[in-house]
C-alpha cells in the first residue's frame, strides 16, 4: 500500500496535465514564428485573412525574391553592417571579458578572504542594479568624455551585464577543477608555465569555451546600453529591429529582419547545448 | 627565521591574489562607481557642462516626486515588473518539474523552450505586434469564427496601461529562464530527498511542498531577483507596446534626456536615480526576508 502511493508521488513518467503543459509552453515560445515567417514571404496580407491574399510567388515579375527578403540582403537595410557589429562588439567584448575574469575566477574557487562574500555580491551588482539607470547614468560620461557613439565605448558598456555571467561560469568550472593534479604536477618539478600550459589549460577548456559562448551570446543580445551608447551611430542587430518595429507595427521586412535576428540565437543554441551543461548553469545560478 | 619567511610568502601570495582580483574590480568599480558619483551628483544639481552647478539642490527630485505622474509611472513600472516575475516564476517552476520526468523526444524539447533565452527582446516585441496587435493573429483568428467583423473591434491589448503586451513579452522571455535556473537546482539535488518523503507517506502535495520547494527556494529566489531587477529597469518593451504617458520610468528618464531643453537631463538624472533607489530597496528587502527565513528554518 505504501510501496504503490510513493510510486505515485514519484512518478517518473509525465501526468496527462504536464503533457497538455508541455505542448502548449512550446506553443506559446515557437507558436508566434509562424506567422512571423508567412508574413515575410508575403506580398499582401489584409485583415482578416488567416493566408496572405497574394504570396510573392504570385508576384515573380515584380520581383524575383520575395520583396522583404529582397530588402533585407540589400545594403539598404543595414543587416550586413549589423551583424558584422554584433559578432565583432560580441568577439572582442568575449575576449577582454575573458582575460580579466579568469584570474579573479580563480581566486575566487580557490582561495578564501576577508570579504569574499561581499566581494561577490559586488560582482553580481550588474545583475540587479536596472540597466536603464546604468545606462543613462553612463551615457553622460562617455558623451563628455567622447566615448559615446563608438565601438569602445560600446565594448566597454558591454562588458558590465557580461562579467556576472562570466565569472560564474569559470568559478563553477575552477571549483570542478580541484588542485591535486596542479600539485602533482608540482612535485613532478614542472614550472609555473609548464602548469598552467600543459595541466591547467587542457582540463579548464570546456569550461572557458562554455563561458566564451555565454558572454558572446549575452552581449549580442544587449539592446539598452548599445541603443544608449551607440547614439544611433552604431547599429546591431537589437537595435536595428527596435528602429524597425518601434512605431509598433510589423511589415514584411521587419518581419524579415526579425528572423534574421534570430538566426544567431538558433546557432548559438545548437552550439551551447553541447558545451554548457544543465548543471553548470546551476552551479552559476542556483545560489 | 622561518616564521619570518613564512610571513613574507604569505605576504607575497596575499598580494598576488589581489593582483589576480585586480582587473575585475577596476573595471566594475570605475563603470559602476563612475556612473553612481556622478548620477547622483547631477541629479542634485552638478552639472558644468551645461553651465549648471547648483550642487546640492533638492529640486530636481522635488521637482520629480511632487509630481503625481511620477508616482503613476513608478506604479505602472512595479506593476509590469511584479506580474511579469510572478507569471514567469509559476510557469517556470511547472517546466522545470516537468522536464526533469522523462519524456520521448525530451532533447528536442530542451533545444526547443531555451530558444527565448538565445534572442533579444526586440524579437519578442516583433513578435507580440504580429500576434496580439489589433490587425495580428489573434484578431484575424477571432474574425475568422466569427467573434468580431472589424479589426478595431478586437480588444486593445497592445498599447494601453494594463500592459498585456509588455508582460507577455517578459513572461515569454523569462519563463525559459527560471524554467532552466530550477531544473539545474533540481537536476543538482536529485531525488532522493524526494523519494525518502514518498516512501514515509508522503502525498504528492506534500513532497512538493515540504521537499521540493525548499530545496529549488535558492533558485527561485536568484532567478527572480535577476528577472525583477531586469524588468524595472527594461525600456524597449514599455517603449513599443506600453500605453503612452504615463510611461514607465525608464522611457520617462530617456525622454528628459531627448528633450531639446537640455536642463531637463538633471531632472532624468533624478529619475534614474530613483529607479536604482527603488530597486535597490525592493531588492534589499526582498533579500533580508528570505535570510530571515533561511535563519528560521536552520539553514544558515
Amino acid at each position: 500500500m505504501a510501496r504503490k502511493s510513493a510510486s505515485i508521488a514519484l512518478n517518473e513518467r509525465l501526468s496527462p496535465y504536464q503533457k497538455l503543459y508541455l505542448l502548449l509552453i512550446a506553443g506559446f515560445i515557437l507558436g508566434p514564428f509562424i506567422p512571423l515567417i508567412i508574413q515575410s514571404f508575403a506580398f499582401r496580407w489584409a485583415w482578416p485573412d488567416l493566408l496572405p491574399g497574394t504570396w510573392w510567388l504570385e508576384q515573380r515579375e515584380r520581383a524575383v525574391l520575395p520583396l522583404a527578403w529582397d530588402y533585407v540582403i540589400s545594403p539598404y537595410s543595414q543587416v550586413w553592417e549589423a551583424t558584422l557589429n554584433t559578432v565583432f562588439i560580441g568577439c572582442v567584448v568575449t575576449v577582454i571579458c575573458l582575460f580579466i575574469c579568469l584570474p579573479a575566477a580563480r581566486v575566487l574557487a580557490r582561495e578564501s578572504f576577508k570579504g569574499k562574500p561581499a566581494f561577490e555580491f559586488f560582482l553580481s551588482m550588474p545583475l540587479i542594479v536596472p540597466e536603464a539607470a546604468i545606462g543613462i547614468a553612463l551615457l553622460m560620461i562617455f558623451i563628455n568624455i567622447g566615448l559615446a557613439g563608438t565601438y569602445t565605448g560600446i565594448i566597454i558598456v558591454h562588458l558590465i551585464p557580461t562579467i556576472p555571467y562570466m565569472i560564474r561560469m569559470l568559478t563553477a568550472v575552477y571549483q570542478g577543477l580541484g588542485r591535486d593534479f596542479e600539485e602533482q604536477a608540482m612535485i613532478l618539478g614542472a614550472s609555473r608555465w609548464q602548469i598552467l600550459r600543459m595541466v591547467t589549460m587542457p582540463m579548464l577548456l570546456p569550461g572557458i569555451v562554455a563561458g566564451a559562448l555565454f558572454t558572446f551570446l549575452v552581449s549580442t543580445n544587449i539592446f539598452l546600453l548599445t541603443f544608449f551608447m551607440g547614439q544611433g551611430k552604431i547599429v546591431t542587430l537589437p537595435t536595428l529591429l527596435f528602429s524597425k518595429i518601434s512605431g509598433g507595427t510589423l511589415d514584411a521586412s521587419a518581419a524579415g529582419i526579425t528572423l534574421v535576428v534570430t538566426v544567431p540565437g538558433i546557432i548559438l543554441l545548437l552550439i551551447t547545448e553541447r558545451f554548457i551543461k544543465e548543471e553548470a548553469f546551476g552551479k552559476g545560478f542556483g545560489n | 627565521m622561518s616564521k619570518t619567511k613564512e610571513l613574507a610568502r604569505h605576504k607575497r601570495d596575499r598580494t598576488w591574489m589581489w593582483i589576480q582580483l585586480l582587473p575585475v574590480m577596476l573595471v566594475l568599480t570605475v563603470l559602476f562607481g563612475g556612473a553612481l558619483v556622478l548620477g547622483v551628483a547631477q541629479s542634485l544639481g552638478f552639472a558644468p557642462w551645461f553651465g549648471v552647478n547648483t550642487f546640492p539642490d533638492f529640486s530636481y527630485f522635488g521637482a520629480l516626486w511632487g509630481d503625481s505622474f511620477f508616482w503613476r509611472s513608478l506604479g505602472l513600472t512595479l506593476y509590469y515588473a511584479i506580474a511579469a516575475t510572478l507569471i514567469s516564476l509559476v510557469m517556470g517552476v511547472l517546466l522545470a518539474l516537468a522536464l526533469v520526468r522523462s519524456f520521448p523526444s525530451k532533447s528536442l524539447y530542451k533545444y526547443l523552450y531555451k530558444l527565448p533565452l538565445m534572442i533579444p527582446y526586440t524579437v519578442g516585441i516583433a513578435l507580440a505586434v504580429i500576434m496580439l496587435g489589433n490587425g495580428g493573429m489573434l484578431s484575424r483568428l477571432m474574425a475568422f469564427a466569427g467573434f468580431i467583423d472589424d479589426p478595431s473591434q478586437f480588444p486593445q491589448i497592445l498599447k494601453t496601461h494594463m500592459g498585456w503586451g509588455i508582460i507577455a513579452v517578459y513572461v515569454w522571455k523569462q519563463t525559459p529562464f527560471v524554467a532552466l535556473t530550477i531544473y539545474a537546482v533540481l537536476l543538482g539535488v536529485g531525488r532522493e530527498t524526494e523519494e525518502a518523503a514518498a516512501i514515509l507517506g508522503a502525498n504528492k502535495r506534500q513532497v512538493f511542498f515540504q521537499v521540493t520547494l525548499p530545496q529549488i527556494l535558492p533558485g527561485i529566489i536568484s532567478s527572480t531577483l535577476i528577472i525583477f531587477a531586469f524588468n524595472i529597469g527594461a525600456f524597449e518593451a514599455p517603449f513599443i507596446l506600453g500605453g503612452g504617458f504615463p510611461d514607465t520610468l525608464p522611457v520617462v528618464a530617456w525622454r528628459y534626456f531627448n528633450d531639446a531643453d537640455y536642463t531637463l537631463q538633471l531632472q532624468g538624472m533624478a529619475t534614474v536615480v530613483s529607479i536604482a533607489l527603488v530597486a535597490g530597496v525592493i531588492l534589499y528587502s526582498y533579500l533580508a526576508f528570505y535570510r530571515r527565513y533561511e535563519r528560521r528554518i536552520g539553514r544558515h
